[in-house]
C-alpha cells in the first residue's frame, strides 16, 4: 500500500520531541545534577604505543578533593575486558580492558581515572600523578601493519596484525576477469573521520550497595545492549543493572554499547557509593571516541568492449586502529559492493587490520559509504576508456525491476525497485541530456562544469536473528514494544530505543495512532529506560522502524481487540459492528451511540464492569523480527564548477532521488537524507583526521582543526522522491537513517572529472580538496608530457 | 560465583564526599538572568557556560567544546550573541544575560522556536538553544532589514548542527526574520 492508504501514517506530523528540546528543556546526560556527585577524569596515553613503567599516585591522592583513583591494576582486579557485541566472526578476543595494561597502544588510550569534588580539581590531580611512559615504535598505516616483518602490536593473542579476512563470493568472478575485453582497477582511500555528535559521550552512574541497583544515565542509542556489556564487564547480574538514555545529543553509530570510560564511571561508583560522573571534552573525543571508515580498497571491474560488467573483484583492508570496540569496523562495504548493477560474478574479501590508532566503531553507513566511492568512481572511469557515457553504462548495467529479489555474494537479497528510475530522475533535474552533448568550454569566471552521478543501494535493517547469528552478533533482529492504557484515555508506549534525534517517538506515535484508531495527540512515548521497556536491540542500522513497526503494529492489534470487545459488551453488540475513532468507540455505521475510551479503559484497569472472561489490565507487548533486510537505493548527481589553474570548486547543485519505500513521516525522512548529506559530504570533502606517520600523532584533533560543514559550507541540495512500498516490512517502509552519507564523495568525484575531462585527471582519495584536484592535474599534465608525441 | 567488583575494595578505600577543593577561590557576582536579578558566588576559573548549567541549574545552554567553535553554548549578553563558554562567570558580572530559558511563556513556544516547529529544524536538539539564541540576537540587530539567505547562511555559521543539514533551520530562521514581529523576543 502507498502512504495514501493511512490515516496518520504518510504525514508530515510535528514531532513529539520538539517542544521540550526548544524550550531548554531537554534531559541531557549532563544536565543531571545528583546529591553528593563526584566527578571523573580520565588520564590518557600521549604516545600512539608505549610502555608502561610505574604510575605514582601519591601526589594526586594527597589533593583536598580528590576522592578515588584507579589504575591499570586496579581495573584488572576489578572487572573483565570490554566485550564485542558485534564480533568479528574468526577473530580472536583482544584483552581491551578499561585502563591499559603494560603498554597502551594508541594516543588517547585511558591509562588511569581520577575522581574528585569537581572536575577542575580531578584535572589538577591528573597533573600530579607521574606515569612512566617508554615509547614504542608504532604502526599508523593499516597496509604496513600488514606488512610481512611488521610489529605485532598484540602479541600473544596474534600472530600478526591480521584480525580476520573474509570473502563472499558468488559465480566465477576470476574466470570472467581474466576473459573480460577490457578491465578497469583502481587503488582508493578513504579517510578517517569521526561521527562527532554535538553531545560528547558522558555517564552519570550510582551504585545502592544494600538493594544491589547500579543505575547508569548514558548517551546511547542501545540502553538494552550497553545493560548486558555492563553485567558481563563487571561481573554483575543483569538484574542489578538500570541504564536509562534520555535526551541524547546525536548519534550516529557511534554511541552504541559501552567503552573503557564508561566501565571506569561504575567502577568508581560501586568503590565510592556515589554518584560519578563523566562528561568527555572535546579534545578527549577526537582520541578516544571511536572514529570510522579508514579504509583502502583495490576494486576491479571487468566489461565487454561496449560497457558491460562482467566481474567485480574487490579486496579491502580496513584499519580497526588498536581494539576491537562494541561493534567493530564497518561490515558493509562486503553486502553492497556491487551496488545497483547486475553482476552475477563478483568477490569481496574484507581485512581487518590492527594499528596504534584510536579505535574505529560504527558511523552512519557502515562500510557503504566508502565501497560506493571505489565503485562508481571507477564504474566513470572505466565509461571514459571506452567512450560511453557514464549515465549509459548505468542504464546499461542496472538491475531491473524484473531481475529482482536478486541475491548478492553476501547472501543479502535486494528485494524490490525501479533503480533506473532515480537515475532518470535525478539526470532529468540537471538536464543531463543537454550538458552531455555540449562541449566542456570555460565559463566567465575561468571555471569549467561537470556533472557527476553516484548510483546507490542502502542495505537497511537486519535480516532475522537467523542472519545475524551466521555474522557473529551478540543481539538479535528483533524490537519490542509496550503499550499501556490510561484511565484518562490516553496510551503510554515503553520502547528501549531511546531517543537521539531519529524522531522515533514521532513515527512510533504515528503508527500506534493509526492501528488504534486513536488521536496522534493521546499517545506518549516513554523511551530508552530499561527498567521500563521490554527487551530490545536498539536505533542503529537503520533497523529500528522496520522492526518497530511490527511489534507496535501487533501490540496495537492486541489492544484494539480487547478494547473493541469491551464496548460491545457495554453496547450489546459484536465487536466487529465496532470501530476506535479518536476518543471513543463507535458504531461502524448505524447509530450513533458510543462509548468513550476513557470509560472502556477505566473499566478495564480496575477490572470492574467489563465481560467476565476478560482480564482486567489493559498492557500489550510485542516482540517482532524482520525475515529480511529491506534495501533503499536511489542516484545522485553534483553539478561542480572548478578553477582548472587553482583545482579551487565548488559544487553548484545536488540533486538525490531515492526510495525509502513508504514514509511514515516524509518530513522525517527529509530530515533523515539530509542531515546523512551533510555528514557525507563533511567526509568527502573536508573532515579528516589526519595522523602524521612519523610521530602516530593526530595532527586534526580538536573543533578548529576538523572541518565539519556549517550552514555556510553545504551545497543546494534537492531531493526526490519515489516511494515504492517494500514487499517484505511492514507497511512497506524501508530504513533510510544512512542513505545521505552513501553518494556524496563518488557524485563530487565524477563530476569533476566530467569537467576536467580535457584533462584526463584521476580522482582517487577522500577528502576530495581544491589541493588534491590541483595535483591530479598536475600529475595528469606531467604524464602527458611524458607520452610520445 | 565470580566475585563482584564492589566486594573486591576495601572498605578503607571508602571516602564520603565532601566539598574541599570547590569553595577555593570564589567571588561574588551579580547580573541579570532573563530579566530576574542573580547574586552569586562563583569560582574564579568556573567559564560561564558551567556557572549557568550547574550552579543555576540553567541546562538549556549546552557545550560542545569548550573552544568557541561549535556554538552550542551561545547565550544573549548585553543584546549580542556570545559563546558563553568562552567567558568566565565572573565576566558576567552587572550584565544582562538572556538564555534559551526565556523564549517562550508557559507551554507556548515563542514565534521562533514554533517556526523551528514547523521547518523540521531539529532532530537531536543538542545545538537548538544555540540557534534560537543567535538567531533572537540576529533579529535585534537587523532591525527589519531583509537578510539573504546567503547572510543568513553565514551568520548561522558559528553554531554547528551535525544532524539536520542545515536545510530547516536557515528556512525557520528566514521566515522569523521577514514575517515574526519581536513578540516573545526578550531584546
Ligand atoms: S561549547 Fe562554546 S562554542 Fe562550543
Ligand atoms: S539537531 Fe542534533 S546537532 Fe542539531
Amino acid at each position: 500500500m502507498t502512504r495514501n492508504a493511512y490515516r496518520v501514517i504518510g504525514q508530515s506530523l510535528p514531532r513529539k520531541e520538539d517542544d521540550r528540546l526548544l524550550r531548554g528543556d531537554g534531559c541531557f546526560t549532563d544536565d543531571l545534577q545528583l546529591v553528593h556527585q563526584l566527578e571523573m577524569v580520565v588520564g590518557r596515553c600521549p604516545f600512539p604505543h608505549a610502555a608502561i613503567g610505574e604510575i605514582d599516585v601519591s601526589r594526586a591522592a594527597a589533593l583536598p578533593g580528590v576522592k578515588h583513583i584507579l589504575t591499570g591494576a586496579d581495573v584488572r582486579k576489578l572487572s573483565d575486558p570490554l566485550t564485542v557485541l558485534r564480533p568479528v566472526p574468526g577473530a580472536p578476543q583482544l584483552p581491551f580492558y578499561a585502563l591499559a595494561q603494560e603498554r597502551a597502544l594508541h594516543e588517547g588510550q585511558p591509562v588511569v581515572s581520577v575522581v574528585a569534588t569537581s572536575r577542575a580539581v580531578a584535572e589538577d590531580a591528573l597533573e600530579l600523578i607521574d606515569i612512566d611512559y617508554q615509547p614504542l615504535p608504532h604502526i599508523s598505516v593499516a597496509l604496513d601493519a600488514l606488512a610481512e616483518d611488521a610489529l605485532v602490536i598484540h602479541p600473544g593473542v596474534m600472530k600478526s596484525n591480521l584480525l580476520s579476512a573474509h570473502e563472499d563470493r558468488a559465480g566465477e568472478p576470476e574466470a570472467r576477469m581474466a576473459e573480460a575485453e577490457f578491465t578497469e582497477e583502481g587503488r582508493f582511500h578513504i579517510n578517517r573521520v569521526s561521527p562527532l555528535p554535538m553531545e560528547t559521550r558522558g555517564i552519570v552512574a550510582t551504585w545502592r550497595p544494600a538493594a544491589r541497583e547500579l543505575m547508569v544515565y548514558t548517551t546511547t542509542q542501545t540502553p538494552h545492549l550497553v545493560r548486558q556489556q555492563f553485567a558481563e564487564s563487571l561481573r554483575l547480574d543483569e538484574s542489578c543493572i538500570r541504564v536509562t538514555a534520555s535526551d541524547v545529543g546525536g548519534g550516529f553509530g557511534m554511541k552504541l554499547g559501552i567503552n573503557p570510560e564508561e566501565l571506569l564511571a561504575a567502577l568508581h561508583a560501586i568503590a565510592l557509593r556515589c554518584p560519578v560522573k563523566w562528561i568527555e571534552d572535546r579534545l578527549e573525543f577526537f582520541r578516544a571516541s571511536t572514529q570510522a571508515r579508514e579504509s583502502v580498497f583495490d576494486y576491479r571491474i571487468g566489461a565487454t568492449i561496449d560497457g558491460r560488467i562482467t566481474a567485480i573483484t574487490n579486496q579491502y583492508t580496513t584499519d580497526l586502529g588498536a581494539w576491537n570496540s562494541t561493534y567493530g569496523s564497518a561490515q558493509l562495504s562486503s553486502v553492497t559492493f556491487i551496488g545497483p548493477y547486475k553482476v552475477p560474478d563478483a568477490v569481496v574479501e574484507r581485512r581487518v587490520a590492527i594499528t596504534n590508532k584510536t579505535p574505529i566503531g560504527a558511523y552512519r553507513g557502515y562500510g557503504q559509504p566508502e565501497v560506493n566511492f571505489a565503485r562508481e568512481v571507477l564504474l566513470d572511469r572505466l565509461a571514459r576508456r571506452l567512450g560511453i557515457d557514464p549515465y549509459d553504462i548505468r542504464k546499461k548495467n542496472m538491475l531491473q525491476p524484473e531481475d529482482l529479489p536478486w541475491t548478492t555474494p553476501s547472501g543479502a537479497i535486494y528485494e524490490n525497485g525501479d533503480y533506473l528510475k532515480t537515475l532518470r530522475m535525478a539526470a532529468d533535474a540537471l538536464d543531463y541530456e543537454t550538458h552531455r552533448l555540449s562541449p566542456r568550454v570555460t565559463r566567465d569566471d575561468g571555471h569549467l562544469i561537470g556533472i557527476g552521478f553516484s548510483s546507490f543501494v542502502e542495505r537497511t535493517g537486519y535480516a532475522s536473528a537467523r542472519f545475524l547469528a551466521g555474522r557473529g552478533s551478540r543481539f538479535g533482529a528483533h524490537e519490542s514494544v509496550t503499550l499501556r492504557a490510561n484511565r484518562s484515555g490516553s496510551i503510554d508506549l515503553y520502547t528501549g530505543v531511546s531517543t537521539f534525534g531519529q524522531g522515533s517517538e514521532t513515527a512510533f506515535a504515528q503508527i500506534c495512532a493509526e492501528i488504534l484508531g486513536m488521536e496522534y495527540d493521546a499517545i506518549h512515548i516513554h523511551a530508552g529506560d530499561t527498567a521500563a521497556s521490554p527487551l530490545n536491540t536498539g536505533a542503529f542500522a537503520s533497523r529500528t522502524l522496520i522492526a518497530a513497526a511490527g511489534a507496535i503494529l501487533e501490540a496495537a492489534e492486541t489492544m484494539r481487540g480487547k478494547i473493541l470487545r469491551i464496548a460491545a459488551w457495554i453496547l450489546d453488540c459484536a465487536p466487529d459492528t465496532l470501530t476506535i475513532d479518536g476518543d471513543a468507540v463507535r458504531f461502524r455505521e448505524g447509530s450513533n451511540q458510543s462509548v468513550p475510551l476513557s470509560d472502556i479503559f477505566f473499566r478495564a484497569i480496575i477490572g470492574q464492569g467489563i465481560p467476565e472472561n476478560e482480564s482486567p489490565g489493559l498492557e500489550a507487548s510485542a516482540h517482532f523480527e524482520p525475515t529480511d533486510a529491506s534495501f533503499s537505493f536511489g542516484t545522485a548527481a553534483a553539478v561542480v564548477s572548478v578553477d582548472p589553474e587553482s583545482g579551487e570548486f565548488t559544487v553548484e547543485r545536488f540533486v538525490m532521488a531515492h526510495d525509502s519505500g513508504v514514509p511514515v513521516n516524509p518530513s522525517l525522512v527529509d530530515g533523515q537524507v539530509r542531515g546523512g548529506l551533510a555528514q557525507g559530504f563533511g567526509a568527502a570533502l573536508a573532515e579528516h583526521l589526519q595522523i602524521d606517520p612519523s610521530t602516530g600523532q593526530l595532527t586534526s584533533g580538536s573543533m578548529l582543526d576538523y572541518f565539519a560543514p556549517t550552514a555556510a559550507d553545504l551545497p543546494p541540495i534537492e531531493l526526490l522522491h519515489s516511494e515504492i512500498p517494500s514487499p517484505v516490512t511492514t507497511f512497506g517502509v524501508r530504513g533510510v537513517g544512512e542513505v545521505g552519507t552513501i553518494p556524496p564523495g563518488a557524485a563530487v568525484a565524477n563530476a569533476l572529472c566530467d569537467a576536467l575531462a580535457d584533462y584526463g585527471i584521476e580522482l582517487s582519495a577522500l577528502p576530495l580538496t581544491p589541493e588534491s584536484v590541483w595535483r591530479a592535474i598536475e600529475s595528469a599534465q606531467s604524464t602527458r608530457k611524458g607520452e610520445p608525441l | 560465583m565470580a566475585c563482584s567488583a564492589e566486594e573486591r575494595i576495601e572498605s578503607k578505600d571508602i571516602p564520603r564526599p565532601s566539598a574541599e577543593g570547590d569553595s577555593l577561590n570564589e567571588k561574588e557576582i551579580t547580573f541579570f538572568l532573563n530579566g530576574e536579578e542573580v547574586t552569586a558566588s562563583v569560582p574564579v576559573r568556573m567559564h560561564a557556560a558551567d556557572f549557568l548549567r550547574h550552579r543555576l541549574g540553567m541546562t538549556g545552554t549546552h557545550v560542545g567544546c569548550e573552544q568557541g567553535v561549535c556554538g552550542m553554548c551561545t547565550i544573549l549578553l548585553a543584546g549580542g550573541a556570545v559563546k558563553s563558554c568562552l567567558l568566565l562567570a565572573v565576566q558576567l558580572d552587572g550584565v544582562e544575560v538572556w538564555t534559551v530559558e526565556s523564549l517562550g511563556e508557559d507551554d507556548q513556544l515563542n514565534e521562533l522556536q514554533a517556526a523551528f516547529k514547523r521547518h523540521h529544524a531539529l532532530q537531536c536538539g543538542f545545538c537548538t538553544p544555540g540557534f534560537l539564541m543567535t538567531a533572537t540576537g540576529l533579529k535585534a540587530r537587523s532591525a527589519g532589514r531583509a537578510l539573504s539567505r546567503r547572510e543568513i547562511r553565514e551568520e548561522l555559521a558559528g553554531v554547528l548542527c551535525r544532524c539536520t543539514g542545515y536545510e530547516g533551520i536557515i528556512l525557520a530562521v528566514e521566515e522569523y526574520l521577514d514575517h515574526g514581529d519581536n513578540e516573545g523576543n526578550p531584546l
